[in-house]
């Protein structure tokens, strides 16, 4: 194919995407292209676009670094109020630069591009740098994942409106190369918001995405984050009265019932941020759950006020001899059990109670129980096994998660062979495989109100599904990376998803759509938790924790980096005053959330004090070291215990 | 950034790429080719870590493994390595010649049948869950769960820069006490700061603590004592009483050399033992409360009631030992604790002529002769014991050269009258021997005439020929490993001293069951301290017992085991010994019934070699031959006695 024709067969195979026949011949006939030629045409998408927008200025190398070092000396000289914000330009449009210089051919002044200016980038986006530097040939942007989808989306840049006035009369200035104009025309996008220009710290918070800022017409869907008005309340005081008159003991159930009252008191009867309760068709609950719920009640009433003068206690669970192959645990809501998934695709579950584990009988036993029999659930068992300790074979790579449904009945996990199992807790088997993930399943979480499930995988895409059905009910597509975490809003309608491209997104279950998009991470999210009344979320990445309002979308509160490794769990106390953080340098610290919530709302009402100074001692309540343990696990109990879940790994 | 180089530029070269092409047989690749496949290859590599990269965090881990790759590989459809599982990294080796340089992974073939008919490997520990406090209301419990509230790197950073623990006085709160309540109410006012350098006050519990533990230390209840000390040695959160510990020991000492109480003494010692063992502690800070309680121990004029009888010499040997472990641990050019240490020991040894000599004119030159003099044959003990310890450089330099004097002590209370005198005298020589024996042997070249040693050494020349002798005889001494032992049933008429590696014997007659205490050195072993002063004209007691067993035909094992030694009615002394070598001699006749069996256990005790390990002393080390010991010596287990020395060896 000669160097001339390129262009032309660019046209050419434009003109047939758009199925305009009649130019398409026109053009063949006057260019003399013939049938041969044309029959194998197939330039790549991303090749395609830059030829066709700028094949005349591609010919020259070194207007590229010229024009690389007019604009960072245009923002440098600029006034303080657009520098920050005319800064975040650099990093796309260097990109651009690289992979336009490799697609043109002029290798070795790509490669002299990036040793000049890449070391200048941001710190944080050093790490996509070391990627992108893997490519160093035309052939090889079509492999790398990086390089794709930064040909393929735009770059999101927030600029006040004065700053982007000063960039286009810039632009203007630059009649003699077109370079940066086109790259900004083709691939960046210019988001212009009224208001001032943001200082540096401002910039910093949002910036880290992997495709820049979040634009705010993103963030402008209303999200129900309130609590769903509980359905069983009316439900719930006979069957807790049934239990506490099968323990008969006198004097306990009037001071219960006091505070009983006192917690349904505390609830708002009609909450304007929460959903219609059917939004969501959520399923009736049995008879068993709702002595499960009952049971929560109560022990809810018994539970400690935490706060920073009055800090939890915390059981720690060290995994002994598992060394690296315990990789994910999960303690049930009533935490009387604990499940780990290993790396060697084997599940265990331990009982964290006097209660020992128990099987059901065999089928032939079953048929002679009496089925209406008022302790049916407790004579289907087997009496004779009774473990410690349950392992489930199945999976067949690294088990990936583990969680435990709300009512103790079922476990589901995930693992490495794409695959999603659900295992009964009264069988010890596996009862569905659930198969539609391409590659890994990284994360699976349950509704807290049972029914459905999230999972999230190597494929991009979290889905939502129930376990009555085979097939997920959404899948939730639109992350760039890997989506790493997932985790079920409190009231079930909306599901958070945390991935490799640095960014956190909210999805609505009902529609399937995406209703908020965060960006401020600077590395992969691992691990998500909504606060108990659901108006925040916390995420943690690699030693970096953000907690998000999810009403705005914005970050509430940036805190310090104070974990020192990848945090890999996250939990709430139950009154949602202490959030918790454990992380691989084998640190649980424990974080005051009231004081990061009075921050947030303080600013958002205006009353900006100048307190990041004293941010660090201000959240940071306490940390506990644990002796060569990374955590992988943390939970609160009903009653505000933490419970934390950690492998040993030797004295080395 | 500097290191751009380092993050963006690694590639495959040109010239790994000719390598493997010849190493799979294309001998010549073209250079274009060459270049075309080092980026192909590189920037495939890339990929495939990065991905794997992935399910490394995913594992929660923070170290890549091989399985990461493979499952990299399965996501990009290509079929996984097989075989490379590696327990520990793999060192890349280095070769160069020709011009070429190599970096490669050694790969060792393997031998199919060794692997097939090995024994199976260990089936791993199942994985378990064990429970414990992290923290108790926002505090974190000193218990070994959980990492020591002060790392020793920090305890010994504020040793040596107490600064530091100003600048950062949140570290402290972060991690230790709690913060709200009295805590936080220090640090609101500033004063405080400096307050809070060290904290003064115990909690309940710690008192208690430490009245419990002192209590055990000093008690009568062996049992207890055991487990107090075991408590100090590995209990993670004892900082904090330190200052306190090591003035109990301290004025401990100082009253109990007051009153010649040699059991505290040693108690005391063995609570200085754990605490030195203790990994989570960092000493620096009280060794001037230490050191002077140990060296006390060494070298004080009398350590006990009755010196003829009882045996203050394992003290001493116990606290030179611990001395020993002090200054390597803790000797800096700062504090040149080895110099001082060093100095004090070899002043014990000042003998007159030399103090003219080196010291030349000084007010206190006269006393220092006087009192070198009348220095104790006791101290001087100690003060060879302390400086032996060092090692044998030290010995060369401070040991040696007094000798002719030392023998002039030694010939002098030998041939005077008082017993306790001759028994130390008696000591301090089979002492010199066994500690000089080795040092000359290296100084001096083979022909040993009696003659020039009797020229250079003076009175002890003689018997240190003949020590030189034997060590130069024993195969083992030269190589430092097992010590293979020289049996004599007897105690020898000229004084031997034993091969330098082999100090300890064992004796027992175990056929009547009656035990034969053989010198006064091991009346560790024997049941009743019997007053059993030796003869004048007895070599120094030795520090041997040996075992002659008659073989009970009906509990012998039919296997060829019968010769496992049987020794010691009190297992003590060997439950803390480091058994090195076994040596089973026959009876008179080899072809003759098994009648009698002399086993020999040879101990390993390194003296000449610095540290003493720490197996040897610990409180449980693991017995190699103590259970035999129990099960078939059948001797009913004495509780052990007050001054029972037996740990101490």
């Amino acid at each position: 194919m000669g160097e001339k024709n390129t262009p032309l067969l660019a046209v050419l195979q434009l003109l047939r995407k758009y199925n305009l026949k009649g130019t398409e011949d026109i053009l063949r006939k006057e260019a003399s292209l013939g049938d041969v030629e044309f029959e194998n045409l197939d330039l790549p998408e991303v090749e395609l676009a830059s030829i066709l927008t700028s094949h005349h200025t591609e010919s020259d190398p070194y207007s590229y670094e010229f024009a690389y070092d007019n604009l960072r000396k245009f923002i440098e000289n600029s006034l303080d109020i657009y520098k920050y914000e005319l800064s975040t330009l650099l990093y796309p449009v260097f990109v651009h630069m690289y992979l336009a210089l490799i697609l043109y051919d002029h290798n070795d002044h790509a490669n002299n591009f990036f040793e000049k200016f890449g070391a200048e980038q941001e710190d944080y986006c050093q790490e996509d740098l070391k990627r992108l530097a893997a490519v160093k040939h035309k052939d090889q942007i079509k492999g790398n994942e990086l390089a794709e989808i930064y040909s393929t989306n735009k770059f999101v840049v927030q600029l006040s409106r004065d700053a982007s006035s000063q960039l286009k009369r810039f632009l203007q200035e630059q009649k003699s190369s077109t370079v940066i104009i086109n790259i900004i025309n083709n691939h960046i996008q210019v988001e212009v918001h009224d208001g001032p220009g943001r200082t540096q710290a401002q910039v910093r918070a949002t910036a880290g995405g992997m495709l820049g800022e979040a634009t705010r017409n993103e963030n402008r869907t209303k999200v129900y984050y309130g609590l769903l008005k509980e359905p069983d309340i009316q439900v719930l005081p006979a069957p807790v009265e049934d239990e506490e008159e099968v323990e008969e003991t006198p004097d306990k159930p009037k001071k219960k019932k006091a505070k009983k009252e006192h917690i349904f008191m505390k609830k708002p009867k009609s909450d304007p941020n929460a959903p219609p309760n059917e939004r969501i068709p959520l399923p009736e609950l049995k008879e068993t759950d709702k002595i499960e719920k009952g049971k929560a009640l109560r022990e809810a009433s018994k539970r400690i006020q935490l706060g920073p003068d009055s800090l939890p206690s915390i059981c720690f669970y060290t995994l002994l001899n598992s060394g690296h192959t315990a990789i994910c645990t999960d303690i049930c809501d009533d935490s009387t059990l604990l499940a780990v998934g290993f790396s060697n695709s084997s599940i265990k579950v331990w009982t964290l109670t006097p209660v020992k584990l128990r099987g059901m009988k065999s089928a032939e036993k079953l048929q002679d129980i009496d089925r209406e029999a008022g302790d049916v659930l407790v004579r289907m068992m087997e009496e004779k096994d009774r473990d410690t300790c349950r392992t489930l074979f199945g999976h067949s790579g690294p088990v990936y998660k583990v969680v435990f449904d709300p009512f103790k009945t079922m476990l589901l996990s995930c693992s490495e062979d794409s695959t999603v199992r659900l295992w009964s807790l009264q069988c010890w088997t596996c009862l569905v495989v659930f198969r539609g993930h391409v590659w890994s399943v990284w994360d699976v979480r349950w509704s807290p109100h049972g029914h459905y499930f999230v999972t999230a995988g190597h494929d991009r895409t979290a889905r939502l599904w129930a376990t009555d059905h085979h097939q997920p009910l959404r899948i939730f597509s639109g992350h760039l990376s890997d989506v790493d975490c997932v985790q079920f809003h409190p009231n079930s309608n909306y599901v958070a998803t945390g991935s490799s491209d640095r960014t956190v997104r909210v999805w609505d279950c009902l529609t399937g759509t995406q209703v908020r998009i965060m960006t401020g991470h600077k590395s992969t999210i691992f691990t998500l938790a909504f606060s108990v009344c659901g108006r925040w979320l916390a995420s943690g990445g690699n030693a970096e924790l953000i907690v998000w309002d999810i009403s705005t979308g914005s970050p509430a509160a940036l805190i310090p980096p104070t974990h020192t490794a990848p945090i890999h769990a996250l939990a709430f106390s139950r009154d949602g005053t202490i959030l918790s953080s454990g992380s691989l340098d084998c640190n649980i610290i424990l974080w005051d959330f009231n004081a990061i919530t009075e921050e947030a709302i303080g600013e958002e009402a205006g009353t900006n004090a100048n307190t990041t100074v004293q941010k660090e001692d201000k959240f940071l309540l306490r940390s506990f070291a644990t002796k060569n343990s990374p955590i992988k696990g943390l939970h609160f109990t009903r009653r505000n215990l933490l419970l934390a879940v950690g492998s040993y790994e030797g004295s080395s | 950034m500097g290191d751009s180089e380092f993050a963006y530029g690694s590639s495959m070269s040109v010239d790994s790429m000719k390598v493997i092409a010849e190493s799979i047989g294309i001998a010549s690749l073209g250079d274009d080719a060459a270049k075309e496949l080092a980026d192909d290859v590189t920037f495939r590599l890339k990929v495939i870590v990065q991905d794997s990269l992935k399910f490394m965090h995913h594992s929660k881990r923070q170290k890549l493994s091989t399985t990461d790759i493979d499952h990299a590989l399965r996501v990009k459809n290509i079929e996984c390595q097989y075989g490379f599982i590696q327990p520990d990294s793999l060192p890349f080796r280095f070769a160069s010649g020709g011009g070429r340089e190599l970096h490669f992974v050694e790969e060792k073939e393997v031998d199919l049948t060794e692997i097939l008919y090995a024994p199976p490997p260990k089936i791993p520990l199942d994985v378990s869950v064990r429970a414990h406090w992290l923290s108790v209301d926002g505090v974190q419990p000193t218990v070994p769960e959980n990492p020591p509230p002060l790392s020793k790197e920090a305890q010994k950073l504020e040793s040596v820069d107490p600064i530091s623990k100003l600048s950062k006085p949140t570290n402290k709160d972060a991690a230790g006490k709690p913060m709200c309540g009295k805590a936080a109410r220090l640090k609101a006012s500033e004063s405080v700061h400096v307050k809070q350098l060290a904290t003064h006050e115990l909690s309940v519990e710690q008192q208690l603590y430490y009245k419990e533990i002192t209590e055990a230390c000093v008690g009568s209840d062996e049992g207890r004592r055991a487990e107090a000390l075991q408590s100090l040695a590995c209990d993670p959160g004892l900082h904090e009483m330190l200052p306190r510990m090591c003035t109990f020991i301290s004025e401990g000492v100082k009253v109990n050399v007051v009153q010649n109480n040699l059991a505290l003494l040693i108690y005391l010692m063995r609570m200085v033992k754990a605490l030195l063992d203790n990994q989570s502690l960092y000493l620096e800070k009280y060794l001037h409360e230490l050191i002077p309680s140990v060296s006390t121990c060494i070298v004080s004029r009398q350590l006990c009631l009755r010196p003829e009888m009882d045996n203050h010499w394992a003290l001493r040997d116990f606290a030179a030992r611990l001395m020993a472990q002090i200054c390597k641990t803790f000797n800096t050019s700062t504090n040149n604790l080895q110099t001082r240490v060093t100095r004090l020991f070899a002043r014990a040894l000042q003998c007159p002529s030399q103090t003219n000599n080196e010291t030349g004119v000084g007010p206190s030159m006269v006393t220092t002769m006087k009192e070198s003099e009348k220095t104790p044959l006791a101290s001087l003990y100690g003060a060879v014991q302390g400086l032996a310890e060092l090692g044998p450089e030290v010995i060369k330099v401070f040991i040696l050269p007094r000798v002719r004097w030392l023998g002039e002590r030694v010939e002098g209370a030998l041939s005077g009258l008082g017993g306790a005198d001759r028994l130390a005298a008696g000591n301090l020589k089979h002492q010199l021997l066994k500690v000089l024996a080795p040092v000359v042997r290296q100084l001096r070249q083979p022909p040993d005439l009696p003659d020039e040693y009797k020229r250079d050494y003076g009175y002890l020349g003689p018997s240190l020929q003949h020590a030189v002798g034997k060590v130069r005889a024993s195969p083992a001494a030269g190589g430092g490993g097992g010590a293979v032992a020289v049996v004599t049933c007897t105690p020898p008429l000229v004084p031997a001293p034993p091969p330098p590696h082999v100090s300890h014997l064992a004796h027992v007659t175990h056929a009547p069951k009656t035990v034969d205490t053989m010198a006064s050195r091991s009346m560790v072993i024997s049941a009743s301290p019997a007053p059993q002063s030796p003869a004048p004209s007895t070599p120094p007691p030795q520090k041997f017992v040996i075992v002659s067993q008659q073989k009970p035909p009906q509990t012998q094992p039919a296997s060829g085991a019968g010769h496992i030694v049987v020794h010691s009615s009190q297992p003590t002394i060997v439950r803390s010994q480091n058994v090195q070598s076994v040596v089973v001699t026959s009876g008179p006749a080899s072809g003759a019934a098994p009648a009698q069996k002399v086993v020999v256990v040879g101990v390993q005790q390194p003296h000449h070699h610095a540290p003493p390990a720490p197996a040897l002393v610990s409180q449980a080390p693991v017995s190699v031959v103590a259970k035999p010991v129990f099960a078939r010596g059948g001797t009913p287990q004495q509780p052990p006695e007050l001054d029972d020395l037996s740990h101490l060896a």
